[in-house]
This record gives structure tokens, sequence and C-alpha cells, in this order.
């Protein structure tokens, strides 16, 4: 029976090494019995996941059965306006952000984020058909939500695994940049032309911050000096 | 029972609605004893034993149903309990609607029988009467001429009582409840998450004369040295680590209550103590450990104020401002709670459910015991530990990777001078 150079503890005859540090069991004269059982299981028991089908049926009932309801309360309610199809909208909505990521449980952040904004898009083209404005959809709604999403895209990309000061700069350079597109699209849309005015400010205010922030990431006795005085 | 009676059912008691409501996908409160018998197990024999024994064992029948504000039980009518072959990873979740509702699970290995069961059912006290029985039944399926009564055994041939099933917290809750304030937050001890589903564990034989031996020449417990060993090991453990801050170290120490309030339950009557010592307030010796934990848990033992405690938790259970609450609305609040008040405030737990006592007919037949504390909420190690004849048997058991606790646990034991033999489940250690 071997026993732990380092621990001093008494092993298993089968152990190869020693299940507190790790260390081999070394002996040349040692005999390993193969025929001996291990003293425990070797065969991993396992674990199904839960299934979330019926959750999934649940919220599907739920909000086809609201959409339902509202669209026959149409026929009788206000008949002359369709305003049924912003709570069914909404409900198609709510269901794309729901439903698939039950259904599908390996589903990646980034499908979720494109399948959720293009639930917003879709929503968005229900109030404009509704409303016949099919020229702002097209010419701002739609390019403001595919920004939106590009952004938080591009933030759930860069985002994971990085340090306190680097998220902060990323979140204020995604923030200024996304405020310089919302006013070239709203422009173009209104004047079609694009000058720059208020994401001109809030550019300034997150170029203002992220400088030090770099230069305070970039400088390693900053950085030692930044973790001193505001650790929590 | 009579065609179209609903059947019988019943409510949870405080410490079985809390453990329901931490219930996750990934968790559930589970512990596990094992017998190991001198024997290769016959699977067939141990089925028939368990089903012989289950009509006894009505509170261990049952099966966790929601209703509209709490869990409840019910008799479970569906074949079972599981009988299976053992795996390598114990204590996996026990779902409420899979495996036909069964909250209770035995297994086989070799010689090995384990019991696992869920711990809003019963106390480790009242699985061990249950196992007990179990066990007895067993070897008499084998061919062991083995008694029906006495040591701990419930005659198979009686009807069961009602006093098994009862909820002695609230038989015994007193008039007054005793508030004490939310306890700070402790050293977590938390390790790398390993892959779900995990458990290792690392269990520690030693020989319990020669532990009774040191214990005795301290002037301590067997139950108080392991504790303060535990803790002192955590002390340096979380000094090695040069924390900005040091957390206070703490132990959840489970107490049977059945000692000061005499009951016949098999359900949940237990109450964690929690001795706790600051480091930051300076250098503890292993020998001031030893001695607060010593006088602690003397001076914490203590009825009216147990008592007291346990009130509050009924009176809690009973108020009507939270029984309104559905459940699905109550059970995170529940997990939140207990966060708050059962994790954060702790190091580990260490539970020591004493000496495995049986009939001195079915002495031969059993080796040792061991003990397994499923996977705690949080990946860090949970101890237990069990006494069969002289071997002393002491269980770590965690969903994290590093196995440093039990290391310097157990390399404080062998330095003491008490021999220690290691086995692990650790694919590493294979």
């Amino acid at each position: 029976m071997p026993y732990c150079v380092h621990c001093g503890v008494k092993l298993d005859d089968d152990a190869r090494r020693c299940p507190l540090c790790g260390t081999p069991v070394m002996d040349p004269n040692l005999v390993r019995e193969s025929a001996a059982e291990p003293v425990f299981p070797t065969q991993a028991g396992e674990v199904k996941p839960v299934s979330r089908g019926e959750a999934a049926l649940l919220i599907t009932v739920i909000l086809a059965s609201i959409s339902a309801a509202c669209g026959a309360l149409n026929l009788f309610l206000r008949a002359e306006q369709v305003w049924s199809l912003y709570i069914i909208g909404a409900m198609a909505m709510l269901w794309l952000w729901f439903v698939p990521p039950l259904m599908d449980r390996k589903m990646g952040r980034f499908l979720r984020l494109l399948l959720d904004t293009a639930a917003i898009a879709l929503y968005v083209l229900i109030i404009a058909l509704v409303n016949h404005g099919l020229s702002w959809y097209k010419g701002l709604a739609l390019p403001i939500v595919l920004s939106t999403g590009a952004a938080a895209l591009f933030l759930a990309l860069v985002l994971p695994g990085r340090s306190i000061l680097s998220k902060t700069a990323l979140l204020l350079g995604t923030a200024g940049g996304y405020a310089l597109l919302l006013e070239l699209l709203i422009d173009r849309f209104l004047t079609e032309g694009w000058e720059p005015g208020w994401s001109l400010v809030v550019v300034a205010i997150c170029a203002a911050i992220i400088v030090p922030l770099i230069i305070v990431r970039r400088v390693p006795s900053l950085r030692e000096e930044a973790r001193r005085r505001f650790h929590i | 029972m009579a065609q179209g009676k609903k059947p019988e059912w019943y409510t949870m008691d405080n410490a079985g609605i809390l453990y329901s409501a931490l219930q996750r996908e990934e968790y559930s409160a589970v512990y596990r004893f094992s017998a190991v018998l001198t024997e290769t197990v016959d699977p067939e024999a141990l089925k028939r034993a368990v089903g012989e024994c289950m009509p006894r064992f009505p509170g261990f029948a049952v099966k966790v149903k929601k209703g509209a504000f709490w869990y409840y039980f019910e008799p479970n009518d569906a074949p079972g309990p599981p009988v299976l072959p053992d795996v390598s990873n114990p204590c996996q979740p026990m779902r409420f609607t899979e495996n036909g509702g069964w909250l209770i699970r035995f297994y086989y290995y070799e010689k090995r029988v384990s019991l696992e069961v869920f711990h809003s059912l019963s106390d480790g006290a009242g699985a061990l009467v249950f196992f007990r029985t179990v066990l007895s039944a067993y070897l008499r399926e084998v061919g062991h001429d083995m008694p029906y009564a006495g040591q701990g055994l419930l005659d198979l041939r009686e009807p069961p009582l009602k006093e098994e099933r009862e909820d002695a917290y609230a038989r015994y809750a007193g008039r007054r409840a005793l508030r004490s304030p939310m306890p700070a937050k402790a050293y977590q001890n938390r390790g790398t998450a390993e892959r779900f589903y995990t458990l290792n564990v690392t269990m520690g034989f030693l020989p319990l004369d020669k532990l009774r031996e040191v214990a005795r020449g301290l002037g301590v417990t067997v139950t108080e040295y392991l504790t303060a060993v535990l803790m002192k090991v955590l002390i340096d453990k979380q000094r090695r680590e040069k924390p900005v801050r040091e957390r206070p170290v703490a132990l959840a120490i489970p107490v049977n209550l059945r000692s000061w309030f005499p009951s016949g339950t098999l359900r949940n009557f237990i109450l964690t103590l929690r001795p706790c010592i600051d480091p930051s307030l300076g250098e503890y010796a292993f020998e001031d450990v030893l001695n607060y934990v010593h006088h602690y848990l003397r001076l914490e033992q203590d009825k009216a104020k147990m008592r007291g405690v346990f009130t509050r938790n009924v009176r809690f259970q009973r108020s009507r401002l939270l029984a309104v609450i559905p459940v699905f609305l109550k059970n995170p609040i529940m997990a939140l709670s207990y966060r708050l008040a059962g994790v954060r405030p702790y190091s580990a737990t260490y539970t020591n459910p004493g000496a495995f006592q049986v009939p001195h007919e079915m002495r031969p037949f059993i080796e040792h015991m061991e003990v397994i504390l499923g996977q705690a909420t949080d990946p860090r190690p949970h101890a237990a530990s069990i006494s069969y004849g002289n071997v002393m048997e002491i269980t770590f058991a965690g969903t994290q990777r590093e196995a440093d606790t039990e290391r310097e646990f157990f390399r404080f034991l062998v330095r003491s001078g008490i021999p220690v033999q290691i086995s692990s489940n650790r694919k590493e250690a294979r």
C-alpha cells in the first residue's frame, strides 16, 4: 500500500497520484494488480438538462392567446383602426426574445443578439406599416435599430475578460461612436446633409475620459496607483 | 387507498421548505450515506430489502408537489425507489418531476451500498434510522439472521407511527422567538468550478482510538477537535491568500435537536451553530482555536436558546405575509435569503452524525461507513464525518477543482500523529 511522500497519508492500492497534492506514486517494486476493482466507480452518471419545452409552450400559448383575443376584439372595438397589430407585433417580439433561447439551450449570445435586433426591427416595421410610414422606417428607424444592434454586438464581442479600465474605455468609445452615427442618420433623413453638432459634445466628453483611462491602463505605475487608491 | 380518494398529503417543515426552495436545475440539497459491507452487494436482494422497508417509512416514499403558495409532500405511488449501479459523481440533483418523483436513491458498487436523500425529507439522524433498517433487511435477505428491532432499528412488522412523521419544530416551538442579527460575511473559500456535473470527493479514514487519544490529550471531544482543525486550516489558508481584508472564518455545525427535545421524528430536526473566529484581530494558535471551539460548542448548546432560534423559523414559516406570496415568487426570495443568511456568513459546513450504532448481529457484516455532503451552492468543500467501530471516516466534497483545504486538513492530522488513509474519486488520482 503506497504512501504520499508529501502528505504522509496512506493511499489506495490503485492510486497513481496523491488525491491531495497530485504527487505521483512511484515505486519501482510495486506490482499493480490490474484485476482489483477501484475503490470508487469509474463510470460517471449523466445528469440530463431539464426540458424547457413546457415553459416554451406555456409562453407561446399565453402570447398567442393574447394576440388572438386582441385581434378578435379589434373586429368590434374601434374597428376602423387596426390597433391590435401593435399588440400582436409586441407579442411576436416577446416570443422571438424568449422562446428560441428556451428551445435551443446552446444558442450563442451573438445569435441571440441578432435575433433580438431582428425582432425589434420587425416590430417597428409593423408599426410603420400600420401608419403608412415605410419612408421613415427605411430612412431612419431601420438604420437606428441595426446600428444599435451592431453596437451591442460589438460590445458583446470585445468586453468579456477585460479589465475595468478597458471596459470603461470601450463602453465610452462605443457610446461616442454611436452618438456620431445617430446624428448622421437623423441629419441625413431630415436634411440630407451632415452637420455634426450635439454628437460632437458627447464625443468630446467621452474622449476626455477615455484618454486618461488609456494612459492609466498603459503605464504600470499609474495602474498600480489607481488600483491602490480605488480598491474596494 | 380507496378508489377516488385523494392521497394523504402533508406540509413541509421549515427546513424542508428551505431545501425545496433552493432547488435549481443544477443544484439539489442531497447527502449520501454508504455502508461498505464485507461481501459484494447482491442488487436483487437489495431491491427486495428496499421494497420491504418502504411501507414502514412512508416519510421517505413521497414526492414534492407544487401548491399555489407552498410545496408539499404527497405519497409516491410510482414504482421504486431507484436501486442503481453506483456512479463516480455522487449526489446528483434530484428533480421533482423526474425518476417518478423519488427523492431517495440507492446505489450499489462492489461491497458498497449507498443511500442518497433529498434534504427536505429528512436530516442525517432520520436517514440513518432508515438506512440501518434497510441494511438489516438486506442482510436478512442474503441469508443472515437479523433482529427486527433494537439499537435504532424500526420494526418492519409494525405499522408506521404518526410520531415518525411529525414536524418536531412545530411541536416544540416556544412562546418567544429569538431574533439574532444577520451574521457578517465570512471567508468564502471558493475554488475554481469544475465542469457540470462533477463532485470531487476525498475521504480520509482514521483509527478512532488514536483520534480520541489525541483529542482527549487536549481535553476536548473528537467533534470539537476536528472542528478546530478545520477552522485553523481555513484561517491559515486565508492568510496564505493574502486578501486585502481578512474575513472571519465561520463554520456551520448542524446539531441534532433530538438530544434536547425528545422526538421520534424521521424528518428534519436540526439547527446549525456558527463558531466564528475573526483572524483580522490577530494571530490564533491552534490551542486558541481549540479553546474557543470547546467552549463555544458547549455554551451554545443551550436548550432554551435553541428553542428560541427554531421558534423564529417556525414563526417565519407561519407568517401571513410570507404565506400569501405565490410559490414561484417565494422561491427566489427564500433562495436569496439563504444566500445572505446561510451561505455568505459561512466558510464551510462540518457535520458529524457521530457513531453509527447497529445491533451486534449486524456488526460482522459491515466494514465501515461513509458519508458525503452533496454539492454546495458554491464551488467550495464541505466536510462530514461518521464513525463505525474503530474507523472514523471524514469526507470533503465539493465542485471545486482544488484540493487544498482537504490537503491541509489531513496533513494537520498526520502531523498530530494520527495515521490517515485517503481515497478519492478525483480523476487525476487514478
